[in-house]
């Protein structure tokens, strides 16, 4: 009898245990992922499409690190965005299929074609100092078969002892038979003002008041972080002398350029290295009035983590002979010596640069130390600081710098983007 | 001069034809249960198009569902419920998830597409306590699946680039159509009273 009984306990037990899952509703009371398939394990990441072979070793080794670990459709689709932002890309899609084991899927992200835009506008600068005024510089391009015309308008009074304000022209060719050379033609023209200061030291000679440039250079990519620049510039500025007189200012132009990064932006950290050294020749071959070297060396180290941006720049520079004013290095502006009056420091310009900065951002708050030194003679030589702290995010900045010295604080406020 | 007839045949073919689009309209349908207004609209399928495009691609896709209803007049608004939804495609067990966004949060799982559809108007009964059995309703149900991709912001990633902003992103943004391009679906019936309901009349 109870044999039985358990016979007919399990008649009943084991076909309810067994039974498939029924295809009805299950409501249940949870706080996990929404999407069904986060419990699917990506096999593997793919990409297809033309320009996949031009992605970073850093977004491609985050890419491998999806594979074995669960589908997050979130975190995927932000990878799809920094595939599409590194390579410039109209558009990259996610395309997700069943793997080969169960349970598995494969991610592919699919590179769409890139389709030239024919007509593109960019406001490449824009920046309001409190010392200097207000900045802006845009473009308008025409691309044509991988040719591209610019054309802009630019007026900048932050960049050197002058507010030039003109138009820009431009001519790309961005493959000349292969990838790896450029050729490029630019020209502008530009109408100078003068601050008080500048006027004020300067000699006759020295102050002009248009400047008209020509520069045609080609780039060569030799191996892929090492890419080099040369070309000439001819210069042309016709001087604020009783008699008008024109000058022309003719330099071989050459630039070595160095880009690398490693890491991701995850947990491990992106590192981004840049540096330069470039070399302006003026010289009588080109027949150039004035005559001059100038040489000018950049680093930048990034390091990026989370909500975390350290950035450390370097910038070193040297002039022998004697260079036209636009040459001559400057200091204390919204991008070196923050917080300094370019023209309480060198209002000429000077012929020797040392500067180095440190910037920290956190969740979008900066604080920055800037340090260096202009010079003509070395006994000139004086060491100067500055401390500031605003906002950075996605190319804009908003900041206060206060120059490190005795006396009164008199801080500088600037904000704008890309510069 | 010659009267011209409507002939009969006609009037059949437009009667009949008329006689199809009723039967094949969308209908949101009203039941009554323990006290509780429940909908139904087996006409509407909203797991369909770009929607299930996305959801066969493994992503989750939101739809947010709301529920109007009028009574005594047209224009007086009795009370109005929206409610989020996210459904999403098992794509090895080929079966619907669908979770109610509410606090705790409720799931179902291993849905066909109707069921899946049938379980979020389910979530929508409201209680119709407190309303006279005579007074007229109206209701209307708005379904909209939202992408959850376009974040709407002008300066949005990718417009902002090494260069500095690119104006023709932006002016692609702004000409972009907003929500229409969106999946919606809009139905509506009444008036109807809670006795008619109760006696099993249905109105579409």
């Amino acid at each position: 009898m109870r044999t039985l009984l358990l016979i007919g306990i399990f008649a009943v037990v084991l076909p309810i245990a067994c039974a498939p899952f029924p295809d009805g509703p299950l409501d249940t009371e949870e706080t996990g992922p929404t999407n069904v398939n986060a419990r699917l394990i990506v096999e593997s990441v793919q990409i297809l499409g033309q320009s996949s072979a031009k992605l970073s070793d850093p977004l491609r080794s985050e890419l491998g690190q999806f594979a074995g670990k669960n589908f997050d459709q979130p975190l995927l689709e932000r990878l799809a965005d920094r595939i599409k932002q590194e390579l410039h890309a109209p558009d990259v899609r996610m395309h997700v299929v069943k793997g080969d084991m169960p349970d598995h899927v494969i991610v592919n992200f699919e590179i769409g074609v890139e389709r030239e835009k024919r007509f593109d506008l960019d406001l490449a600068r824009f920046l309001y100092h409190s010392k200097q005024g207000w900045s802006g510089q845009g473009h308008a391009t025409v691309n044509i078969h991988e040719n591209a015309f610019s054309f802009g308008m630019v007026s900048d009074g932050d960049r050197l002892n002058e507010r030039y304000a003109g138009i820009q022209a431009g001519f790309e060719r961005r493959h000349v038979g292969t990838d790896r050379l450029q050729l490029r033609f630019d020209f502008a023209s530009y109408h100078e003002q003068w601050n008080e200061a500048t006027l004020a030291e300067a000699a006759p000679g020295d102050i002009y008041r248009t400047r008209t440039q020509f520069s045609p250079t080609a780039t060569i990519v030799i191996l892929e972080p090492l890419v080099v620049s040369f070309g000439v510039d001819f210069a042309r500025y016709r001087l604020s002398l009783p008699v008008a007189k024109t000058e022309s200012s003719n330099a071989v132009v050459s630039t070595l350029r160095y880009h690398q990064r490693w890491g991701s932006a995850g947990d491990e950290g992106e590192h981004d290295i840049r540096a330069s050294y470039s070399v302006r020749a003026g010289t009588h071959f080109l027949e150039s009035d004035p005559v001059f070297a100038r040489h000018e060396a950049t680093a930048r180290y990034r390091f990026r983590r989370r909500h975390q941006d350290l950035s450390i720049g370097f910038l070193a520079g040297k002039i022998s002979g004697l260079a036209p004013l636009f040459e001559r290095f400057v200091l204390g502006n919204a991008e070196t010596l923050r917080g300094w009056n370019k023209f309480d420091l060198d209002p000429l310009g000077a012929s020797h640069l040392v500067h180095g900065s440190i910037d920290y951002v956190y969740r979008g708050f900066l604080v920055f130390y800037d340090t260096g030194a202009v010079w003509d003679r070395s006994e000139d030589r004086e060491q100067k600081q500055s401390l500031g702290l605003g906002c950075k995010k996605s190319g804009f900045q908003l900041a206060v710098a206060f120059p490190v010295r005795t006396g009164v604080v008199s801080p500088v406020f600037y904000a704008g983007m890309n510069f | 001069m010659r009267m011209r007839t409507i002939k009969p045949w006609w009037v059949i073919a437009a009667f009949l034809s008329g006689l199809a689009f009723a039967m094949w309209a969308e209908e949101l349908v009203l039941s009554t249960q323990e006290g509780h207004l429940e909908f139904a609209a087996p006409r509407v399928h909203f797991l369909v198009g770009k929607p299930l495009e996305r959801l066969r691609n493994a992503s989750e896709v939101p739809f947010v569902f709301k529920i109007t209803l009028w009574s005594g007049t047209r224009t007086h608004i009795l009370r109005e419920v929206p409610a989020r939804f996210v459904v999403s495609y098992d794509l090895w067990e080929e079966k619907f998830s669908v979770t109610k966004l509410v606090t705790p949060r409720r799931t179902a799982r291993h849905l066909t597409d109707n069921a899946a559809e049938a379980w979020c108007l389910q979530e929508m009964s409201q209680d119709v306590t407190g309303i006279s059995a005579n007074e007229p309703l109206w209701a209307r149900l708005e379904i909209r699946a939202e992408d959850t991709k376009e974040s709407g912001l002008p300066f949005g990633r990718g417009n902002i680039t090494d260069s500095g902003i690119n104006l023709t992103s932006l002016i692609e943004i702004f000409s972009r159509p907003a929500a229409t391009t969106q999946p919606h679906w809009t139905i509506e019936t009444g008036p109807v009273t809670l006795d008619e309901l109760r006696r099993g009349r249905r109105r579409g």
